[in-house]
């Protein structure tokens, strides 16, 4: 379905907010759903590309849907020119979305772009339980890489962290992690959300079990179609941690003969997934 | 001429009102792709591969865009044909298309069983014999390589079913001519072509496949229009069977091609992902080019190719 852009603003050297009207659509997306977009005028490139639901509001009567997106390639390059006025070919919203939980204290762990999916759980958490604290774990290699901080420190305690120390705390979001739950400044009595590099979550699923922290996280991955046609963005899950909820109903599980092995589509069951659920060391082989 | 051309084509023993319909692989079990169309338009539906077992399907990894198309490595995952049976096939009853079974296996045997299973379902029109999955280590590749083993296996299927038979032959081969002549002497009803041919994608930071640790994959899209336009030609040459083309289309212009080439029919596949009703806008886009061109059956169109020489050499 087509709709309008009403803004696609430059937020960082190389990240850009966009800003649709998506007044007509009556699924509104929940945090953590996406959108396949496609990203060009001609067959180049030829796939659509899938973005997460970055926030959700209404203005002016509208209701408008932002995607936060960093150019990466042919796609995103072709979306950062795209104008106000322009229409935009989108299906969705897609996937699963978040399980909104009502901790008081809650931890979102980014890395870069990652962050995008998180504000919008940031909001949800806001609305459904105001009294909630929000950790903020956002950082990237460089300090020129970090971005949003304004707009994260608007939402809760914001932690900056570089892998070079250039800025904030020296090392990485599961150090930092560790970091802040040793030092008390985040109870474990809390839950995770993180989205980011693959290596990043498989280090926090470490963590959650060493802590017992709750987690949930958001994957991205290669997707041919986003709504389980394609089987492209098959992901293992742990047979023993496989979680269903009347929201998580894993339509797309598909079991190998003998019963030892149980594959996910990450478009379809995904793409938020409860953080011991995933099989990392089998997905990232 | 009045009302709507008539696009109808007829393959063995069915009737179909148009000759557009999905690629096997490319449309799930069609229940994925109601939110978006009316799948009663459609000349017929052609669900995934179905083996006898369930199979769980390629490692992670499974899939990469390339120029002008897209590689991958699904490993035909498929609930099996028991849950096809109880949980996918009913989603049918409420629907007039005709509906095809892709079916594959390692063994002659496995394809006789599905194709005798699929035989007893009156909601099933015609059974699909993927000979050609690039991607499954014994995924019966050997069949379409092979003629020797193709011509058991359709002889064997065809003595199996009643229903349509048509064969998905692989352009991994020389000539595809003998094989689709084998397919004709042993009673298939159609062969459909092309299936993907094998490539492969490097990552040069990592040095590994882009398709992780299964390598290889099958390459579809538009980047392998052309080689399926002139296997469809060649094959065309050779056999009388209805010869249904498959291979990058994405518009109307692209599936008239495979038809002024000699097709009776066509199968549209990586489109669907992009464009999920892509499949309506080329019935639609047909309609309109038989109108504009004052044709009244698809047929005038059929293997008109001009020019000198135009049978294959």
């Amino acid at each position: 379905m087509d709709y309008a852009i009403l803004k696609n603003e430059k937020v960082a050297e190389t990240c850009y907010r966009l800003t649709l009207d998506i007044s007509k659509d009556f699924h509104p997306p929940i945090p953590g759903q996406f959108y396949n977009i496609r990203c060009t005028d001609t067959k180049d490139p030829l796939l659509r590309r899938p973005f997460s639901m970055h926030r959700l509001f209404e203005e002016n009567g509208l209701l408008c849907l932002q995607i936060l997106y960093r150019v990466i390639g042919k796609g995103t390059e072709w979306l950062s020119t795209r104008k106000p006025g322009d229409a935009l070919d989108l299906i969705g919203p897609l996937g699963n979305g978040f399980l909104i939980e009502t901790r008081k204290d809650v931890v979102l762990a980014a890395r870069g772009i990652g962050i995008a999916p998180l504000c919008a759980v940031a909001d949800s958490v806001h609305r459904a339980a105001p009294a909630s604290r929000l950790h903020i774990l956002m950082g990237a290699r460089l300090k020129d890489r970090v971005f949003y901080r304004e707009e994260l420190e608007r939402l809760g305690n914001l932690y900056l962290y570089t892998d070079d120390g250039s800025l904030g705390f020296c090392g990485r979001a599961p150090e930092l992690l560790v970091h802040l739950l040793e030092t008390g400044k985040i109870p474990q009595r809390c839950t995770l959300y993180a989205c980011g590099p693959a290596p990043m979550l498989m280090e926090l699923c470490t963590l959650s079990e060493r802590f017992g922290l709750e987690g949930q996280v958001a994957l991205e991955t290669h997707m041919g179609c986003g709504f389980g046609a394609c089987l492209s963005c098959a992901i293992p899950l742990k047979i023993s941690s496989i979680k269903k909820t009347p929201v998580w109903t894993k339509p797309a599980l598909q079991w190998s003969e003998d019963g030892d092995r149980c594959y996910s589509l990450i478009c379809k069951d995904g793409p938020i997934y409860d953080i011991r659920e995933v099989d990392w060391h089998e997905w990232l082989a | 001429m009045s009302g709507l051309p008539d696009c109808s084509v007829r393959i063995g023993p069915l009737a179909l009102k148009n000759p557009v319909m999905p690629a096997s692989g490319t449309f799930g079990y069609a229940e994925e792709y109601a939110p978006f169309m009316d799948l009663n338009r459609l000349g017929a539906i052609v669900v995934k591969t179905i083996t006898v077992k369930p199979r769980v399907g390629s490692f992670p990894h499974r899939s990469t865009e390339v120029a002008s198309g897209l590689l991958a490595s699904i490993g035909q995952q498929n609930v099996g044909l028991e849950r096809f049976l109880e949980d996918k096939l009913p989603f049918f009853q409420n629907l007039e298309t005709p509906l095809i079974v892709n079916i594959g296996g390692e063994r002659i045997e496995e394809y006789v069983s599905l194709a005798r299973s699929l035989d007893q379902q009156a909601r099933v029109h015609g059974v699909e014999l993927n000979v050609s999955c690039p991607n499954v280590s014994k995924g019966g590749m050997h069949f379409g390589v092979d003629p020797d083993a193709l011509r058991d296996l359709v002889s064997q299927v065809r003595q199996a079913t009643g229903k349509a038979l048509i064969v998905k032959l692989t352009p991994m081969v020389t000539d595809l001519r003998p094989f689709a002549e084998i397919c004709q002497r042993k009673g298939a009803d159609a062969v459909s072509l092309i299936n993907a041919p094998i490539g492969m994608a490097v990552d040069i930071k990592t040095r590994r496949s882009k398709l992780g640790r299964n390598l290889t994959g099958g390459l579809a899209g538009p980047a392998i229009k052309p080689l399926a336009l002139y296997c469809v030609w060649r094959v065309c040459s050779a056999v009388d069977l209805p010869v249904i083309g498959i291979g990058g289309i994405t518009s109307v212009e692209d599936a008239l091609e495979f038809v002024i080439a000699g097709a009776c029919a066509v199968q549209v596949g990586t489109c669907n992902f992009i464009n999920p009703r892509i499949t309506l806008d080329i019935i639609e886009g047909l309609e309109r080019y038989m109108v504009n061109h004052r044709l009244e059956t698809l047929a005038e169109l059929r293997g008109g190719l001009g020019g000198p020489d135009t049978r294959g050499q």
